[in-house]
């Protein structure tokens, strides 16, 4: 069942990644998403293959898989996708529902002004990638 | 020891060198000024270190003329990084250490942009923080393209 427009706001405001919105704009935020639910053992984005969105979990997990390798698992405030879109690249990794999955969904062309509207949300993400970039150069040291 | 010209360059050529990276593409006139401004000349002898592994960032460097090499450990050459190539950012953005040692590989001339200047002109201006997530996000798929090759 779908969480009434309350709930979704009182939880999106706890997300790292909206942290720094106020209650108006995390309100718009929640607008400008499209809430969608997953089952288990889906796939949101397939490796190597078009079709992309920037998708960040409300609750649930994903697994991160890439050439069938598991590399990591996604949980509540976790995002993915945005790295394909902002590239212009299709998908490095298969995305998996490793239970049941509610995200929030936003179309790859509408993410670059979403991102230019909310600069704190910028920031943050620019943080996880810079985090993300670490952790592959360790991995690969 | 061959010494790099003591001529110091021009505004005009500092905003130059700046614009052709990829980096500040399409960043407004305002940003670019700014960071003209706070963009420092160094100059830096064969074999002298620029950043050192380990340490935390002081900021991102651009290299004018010259060479360096990116070493990991005692000697491990990662990368050699010529004029127009940059290092740095993401020690700006993550204010973590080093993970490499920089060495001028040959007298090198950089222009430095200190962290919290960095930061801020990234906070101020959408265009330069989607165009460093682009840069960070392809280095993040490059090094996983190594990892499975």
């Amino acid at each position: 069942m779908a969480m009434s427009q309350q709930e979704l706001v009182d939880t999106l405001s706890g997300l790292a990644l909206f942290a720094d919105l106020s209650r108006p704009q995390v309100e718009a935020v929640a607008h400008l998403m499209t809430e969608e639910s997953y089952p288990t053992g889906q796939r949101i984005l397939r490796q190597g293959f078009s079709g992309t969105g920037f998708y960040v979990i409300v609750d649930g997990e994903v697994a991160v898989k890439i050439d069938g390798t598991e590399i990591s698992r996604l949980g509540k405030g976790d995002f993915f996708g945005e790295m394909s879109i902002l590239l212009g690249e299709p998908p490095g990794a298969d995305i998996t529902t490793t239970r049941q999955l509610r995200v929030l969904h936003l179309g790859g062309s509408e993410l670059e002004g979403f991102l230019r509207d909310y600069p704190p949300v910028m920031l943050r993400m620019l943080k996880a990638v810079a985090l993300r970039l670490r952790n592959a150069n360790r991995w690969r040291s | 020891m061959r010494y790099l010209a003591a001529v110091p360059l021009s505004d005009d050529q500092k905003a130059a060198a700046l614009a052709r990276l990829p980096l500040f593409a399409g960043i407004s006139a305002d940003s670019m000024g700014r960071l003209t401004a706070v963009a420092g000349e160094q100059e830096f002898a064969s074999g002298q270190f620029i950043v050192r592994q380990g340490q935390v960032g002081a900021g991102l460097y651009l290299i004018v003329d010259g060479s360096v090499n990116v070493v990991r450990g005692a000697d491990h050459v990662v990368a050699t990084l010529k004029p127009g190539d940059f290092f740095g950012e993401l020690s700006v953005v993550d204010q973590q250490p080093r993970n490499a040692n920089v060495q001028a590989a040959e007298p090198t001339r950089v222009l430095a942009i200190a962290s919290w200047d960095l930061l801020s002109l990234i906070e101020h201006d959408p265009a330069l923080a989607l165009n460093m997530i682009k840069g960070l996000a392809a280095r993040v798929r490059a090094a996983g393209d190594q990892h499975r090759h």
